[in-house]
């Protein structure tokens, strides 16, 4: 057929007296439904795909963002990355990445399941709990500035009334305490999003398969494990991937709170290639750090969703 | 005897009365849990709160109280001045028109955009339409701060920089993946019988868009342009980067303003962080019922 189009066919088989005009006007719909694509494909193309493609290109030109002009220089630039603190920014983005998605998971998934237990007011308090989520990045990092702040912090203070520390510490200006500290807003920010999505996906879990796990003898937690955990096994594996790839390429947060400092420890990717970028204006050095990072980034999902499939399969 | 002895008809099931007995007691309503529930709420519900009342308590405790040390964690007095101190700031007010022209716009055009998109990925069957559909929900996982540096270079070529232009189509084109996926969702809802009805009746293909199905979407079309616009208010590193001082919106705006060399103004920097946040708040709070169908419907159907 000329492109395949049916006006979403079911209501062409039901009804019988479906106009026998229809056969010469799928092919003006195929152009209409394409056409009506365009003006979102163009935006991809222009904002997304063509800068995207264009940034990793200059990986291996010699280029500035002040001067124009620029230089076929091979894998110099890539080269020149590796040498310098390529690995280090690799393993820090790692420690964030990892850290800022498995510790909302454990909050939030703990959260999806008080809140499934049926208690009353759980739509009000899942609205509550959902305003970190909502509040713009920028002002996470304020807050979480002032919560650390070396001089007046609450965290000092709170810490310190429970004799937990001796004396202020500055949490984010001390290179052993600063990826944790990032980790922390960071998790602030991004709790609420598991928590929703998780509390969807065990709605699904229907209750009889509960009922006949617990006529069978099976307690609370073996039921978890048996009845609710394999049921939500591809929402949790969705929710785990999907947060993995933000937090692998987050900029707000840590640029404000951190500037991927003290001593460069809270440098990742994203930060890295942005100073690179818009400070030391070298496009080329900008595009190789992109250019690896997007390669690990892509080893790491294959990774992850081979590994992901192997255990559905057992 | 003549009892009747009418067989009962084949599909009832004896079991359903004993069956919703069973529910209502089912192991939900137990003791253990529910307490270890209360426990998790209020545990995570703490870390989940007590910064944003900390911002709060900040933003209303005097001068003196906020530098002081260790911190009282209730402000002695309540002070609205650091608020009244925002509404003396000239820049501070650039920021926020400059924040709600582009969120604005971009909400408009993101629903527009997205609507086209999305109809035609819900009513229609074409070659390639499966492919398309993950091309875009896909260019969302693509890191923005790489795309920037090459995009900084296009819209400098084309004289966009410090432009209201740059900011509007970068932010409409990050929200279309979500934006398409939510009002396909919404289209799919919609009977075919009755855009067949509009059409026989002799409507245009766009007058159909535009009087039948999208007039049916309302729903679906304020939570995707309540999510575009957000995306647009709490933008950062666009802001920062693609718009200069008198274009800039909010959030690279409080950064200009209150992170000083010196001393932050924390008092201030809360106010204003406090008043950012709200038009979002409480438009989340108000479309919750939408909103949240709309982030997870495409996720937990698979």
């Amino acid at each position: 057929m000329h492109g395949g189009i049916v006006a979403s066919g079911r209501a062409g088989v039901r009804n019988t007296h479906t106009p026998s005009t229809t056969a010469p006007r799928r092919i003006g719909d195929g152009a209409f439904a394409v056409a009506l694509t365009l003006p979102g494909l163009a935006l991809l193309v222009a904002v997304v795909l063509y800068p995207l493609v264009s940034a990793l290109v200059t990986a291996f030109f010699e280029q500035s963002l002040v001067i124009p002009g620029r230089e076929f220089v091979g894998f110099e630039n890539i080269q020149a990355v590796l040498e310098s603190d390529f690995w280090r920014i690799f393993r820090q983005t790692l420690v964030f990445t990892v850290g800022s998605t498995l510790v909302p998971f454990v909050i939030g998934f703990g959260l999806a399941l008080a809140l499934n237990t049926g208690l009353r007011g759980q739509k009000v308090f899942r609205g509550v709990f959902l305003v970190p989520w909502l509040v713009p990045g920028v002002v996470v990092s304020f807050l979480w500035m002032w919560i650390f702040n070396a001089n007046y912090g609450v965290a000092n203070g709170l810490l310190e009334g429970l004799g937990i520390i001796d004396e202020p510490h500055a949490w984010l200006a001390e290179p052993g305490t600063a990826m944790a500290a990032v980790i922390i807003a960071k998790t602030w920010a991004s709790f609420p999003w598991m928590m929703v999505m998780l509390l969807a996906g065990l709605q699904t879990v229907p209750p009889e398969l509960h009922e006949a796990a617990e006529v069978d003898g099976a307690g609370t937690i073996r039921r978890f494990f048996s009845v609710t955990l394999p049921h939500l096994k591809g929402i949790v594996g969705l929710v785990l991937l999907l947060e993995f790839i933000w937090n692998f390429q987050h900029f707000d947060i840590i640029y404000v709170l951190t500037g991927g400092g003290p001593a460069g420890t809270t440098q990742t990717f994203a930060t890295s290639v942005y100073e690179t970028a818009f400070r030391g204006f070298d496009l080329g050095r900008a595009g190789a750090l992109g250019l690896l990072w997007m390669i690990i980034l892509l080893v790491l999902v294959v990774v992850y969703v081979r590994f992901s499939e192997r255990g559905e399969q057992e | 005897m003549t009892t009747s002895t009418r067989p009962s008809p084949p599909h009832t099931r004896p079991d359903e009365p004993a069956r919703s007995r069973r529910r209502r007691r089912s192991p939900r309503d137990r003791l253990g849990p529910r307490i270890s529930a209360w426990v998790a709420i209020v545990v995570f519900g703490a870390f989940a709160l007590l910064p944003a009342y900390w911002l709060l308590a900040t933003s209303l405790s005097p001068q003196d109280q906020v530098f002081q040390y260790p911190p009282s964690f209730f402000p002695g007095d309540i002070t609205f001045e650091h608020y009244a101190d925002l509404a003396d700031n000239p820049d501070l007010f650039r920021y926020l028109v400059n924040s709600v022209i582009v969120s604005v716009v971009t909400a408009v055009l993101s629903v527009l955009v997205s609507a086209y998109m999305g109809y035609s990925f819900s009513k229609f069957r074409y070659r390639g339409r499966r492919s398309l559909m993950y091309l875009v929900l896909s260019s969302q996982m693509f890191p923005q701060a790489l795309l920037l540096v090459t995009l900084y270079a296009v819209f400098s070529a084309y004289g966009l920089l410090n432009s209201y232009a740059a900011l509007i189509l970068s932010f409409t084109t990050f929200t279309l993946p979500l934006c398409v996926w939510m009002l396909k969702g919404f289209f799919d809802t919609i009977p075919d019988e009755l855009i067949e009805a509009a059409r026989v009746d002799g409507a245009s293909r766009l007058r159909i868009i535009h009087s039948v199905v999208l007039p049916l979407s309302a729903p679906g079309l304020v939570a995707a342009g309540l999510f575009a616009f957000v995306r647009g208010w709490n933008d950062f590193i666009f802001a920062l980067t693609l718009a200069g001082p008198d274009k800039q919106t909010l959030p690279p705006g409080l950064v200009n303003t209150f992170v000083g060399e010196a001393q932050t103004a924390w008092p201030q920097l809360m106010a204003a962080s406090l008043v950012v946040s709200l038009p979002v708040v409480i438009g989340f709070i108000v479309l919750q019922r939408y909103l949240v169908g709309g982030i997870t419907a495409g996720a937990v159907k698979g």
